[in-house]
């Protein structure tokens, strides 16, 4: 067993919904559920959940090969910037590497991350996708 | 508070040493190095190496260590900061001697990064992001050298193709270093076409894996006259935590560098022109970013400046000597004062300063060691 099913149960609500803690004290957003802001260290922050919609700013095409992630190579790593101005990087997935592009609109979706193999957990949680417009 | 001083260093090649193990590359430099300080054994002993627990299953490396070397009872720690553990292990022992607890401390960094494929350790080496927030999620280390790459060539408009010089410098230096892990030649071209990593991240952008082991020995004063070898000042060896790379302002910033060498230089009257030195390559953009942060380039600019580079990575770096990760510290102290006290790769340096980074990740966080001559 890779990762702890205890940290996926403990955490489930940060990996299953996009959230960011909020800071009373110096007023800063950031990604991932805490209860300690990480820009100041202050204890008075409270959680909010994001739309999970925002903005592709930069990314890379990763043929980083771990022996968790084989099987998903290329994959692309994004920096995107949530409505709510908060940065995050993470996976993209249902793209092609040459039709993305920096500025585009994506959202959240709960995905695949990893799985012990051949016949143990699989890790769920959350990626982006490009919005698709209607035409 | 005590003066430290280098009393002796030693080191072995960086390669894949498939035919031995931790303790027999320990061993090698461990040896050496206590012979070459004139003492009969340590007080204290300080370990680095960052896979103990993954590659080598082995909890509390430094006391099986010891007990291995038969070096009983002399107290043993292992130390960890990720990538720059073998600098944080010289900042233990500085602090152990300047404190006044320990006279003689052995230094050991000691890596084992082959005992597993390439792909088991690419995992293995991830972990120095963090495991909550970005490893179980995909992300890895070189995705981030990526981003980073993308946003300083876009600020400062340079070329893909103008970046390839430090790859290219690094191997020509490495050449002249007999403990290199990687001694050819290599053109920009062949940076560009390498396999790719993260776009725009080429093979060639990036340390080899390598296994290897460096030693030094600390000492006071009363110790280190006693080796009758010339002896280097470590004046300081100073860290910093920086924010994880989502978190940050300018993802082209390497903000704990920034803060340390600002602090070295009002405290100790460090002259940038005055110094060799060896940093933190494990990609060749953050060399451009150290470059900077330093002061020994212009932002923006460092790629121009790298041709003209005398006394900055001699060793080739971690591009072309090497990055056995936890022991890569210990190496990159050892070459200054190689270079520093009798000359190395062609090259011998009669200046004042030497400096050494050494970092984590995208500057997760950095350390600086200043070692000085003393007349």
């Amino acid at each position: 067993m890779r990762s702890s099913i205890s940290i996926f149960w403990r955490k489930k609500d940060s990996y299953y919904k996009v959230l960011l803690t909020r800071c009373k004290r110096c007023g800063r957003a950031s990604f991932f559920a805490r209860d300690v802001c990480p820009y100041c260290g202050s204890s008075d922050v409270s959680i909010v959940e994001s739309s999970g919609r925002g903005r592709v700013v930069s990314y890379t095409v990763s043929y980083f090969r771990t022996d968790s992630n084989e099987e998903y190579l290329p994959l692309i790593i994004a920096l995107v910037r949530l409505d709510e101005g908060v940065y995050v990087t993470g996976e993209l997935r249902d793209v092609e590497p040459a039709e993305v592009r920096e500025g585009m609109e994506v959202e959240t979706v709960l995905r695949r991350y990893s799985s012990d193999d051949p016949y143990g957990l699989i890790y769920y949680g959350l990626k982006f996708i490009p919005v698709i417009k209607r035409g | 508070m005590r003066d430290v001083y280098i009393a002796s260093s030693s080191m072995i090649n960086v390669d894949r040493h498939f035919n031995r193990g931790y303790k027999e590359l320990a061993g090698v430099v461990v040896k050496d190095v206590i012979e070459g300080a004139s003492v009969e054994q340590p007080d204290y002993i300080v370990v680095s190496s960052m896979f103990a627990e993954s590659s080598l299953n082995q909890l509390d490396l430094a006391t099986i260590l010891t007990q291995h070397l038969g070096l009983k009872p002399v107290p043993a720690i292992r130390v960890d900061t990720g990538e720059s553990s073998g600098l944080a292990a010289v900042e233990i022992a500085y602090s152990l001697i300047t404190a006044g607890r320990a006279d003689t401390v052995l230094v050991v960094g000691v890596e084992k990064a082959t005992e597993f494929p390439t792909r088991v350790t690419n995992r293995f080496l991830s972990k120095v992001l963090d495991y909550e927030v970005e490893v179980l999620r995909n992300i890895t280390p070189p995705n981030y050298a990526a981003l980073i790459m993308k946003e300083y060539m876009k600020r400062y408009r340079v070329s893909r193709e103008e970046l390839t010089i430090w790859p290219v410098k690094m191997h020509e230096n490495a050449l002249r270093n007999p403990y290199a892990q990687l001694k050819f030649k290599i053109t920009p071209s062949k940076v560009l076409n390498a396999i790719k990593i993260s776009e725009p991240i080429t093979l060639y952008d990036m340390f080899p894996i390598g296994d290897g082991a460096a030693a030094l020995i600390l000492a006071s004063s009363k110790v280190a006259r006693k080796s009758g070898r010339e002896v280097l000042l470590v004046r300081d060896v100073v860290s910093a935590t920086s924010r994880p790379l989502y978190l940050r302002d300018d993802i082209t910033r390497f903000e704990s560098i920034a803060t340390l060498i600002s602090m070295l230089r009002r405290k100790y009257g460090f002259r940038i022109d005055d110094a060799v030195y060896e940093i933190h390559d494990s990609y060749s953009i953050y060399a451009y970013i150290i470059l900077e942060e330093l002061g020994i380039a212009r932002r923006g600019a460092s790629y121009k400046e790298v041709e003209n580079l005398v006394y900055v990575n001699v060793s080739g770096g971690l591009k072309a000597r090497g990055h056995p990760f936890g022991a890569t510290g210990v190496y990159q102290v050892s070459e200054v004062y190689n270079i520093m006290v009798k000359g190395a790769g062609g090259v011998r340096f009669d200046g004042t300063f030497g400096l050494t980074h050494s970092m984590s990740g995208p500057d997760y966080n950095s350390r600086l060691c200043l070692l000085e001559r003393v007349v």
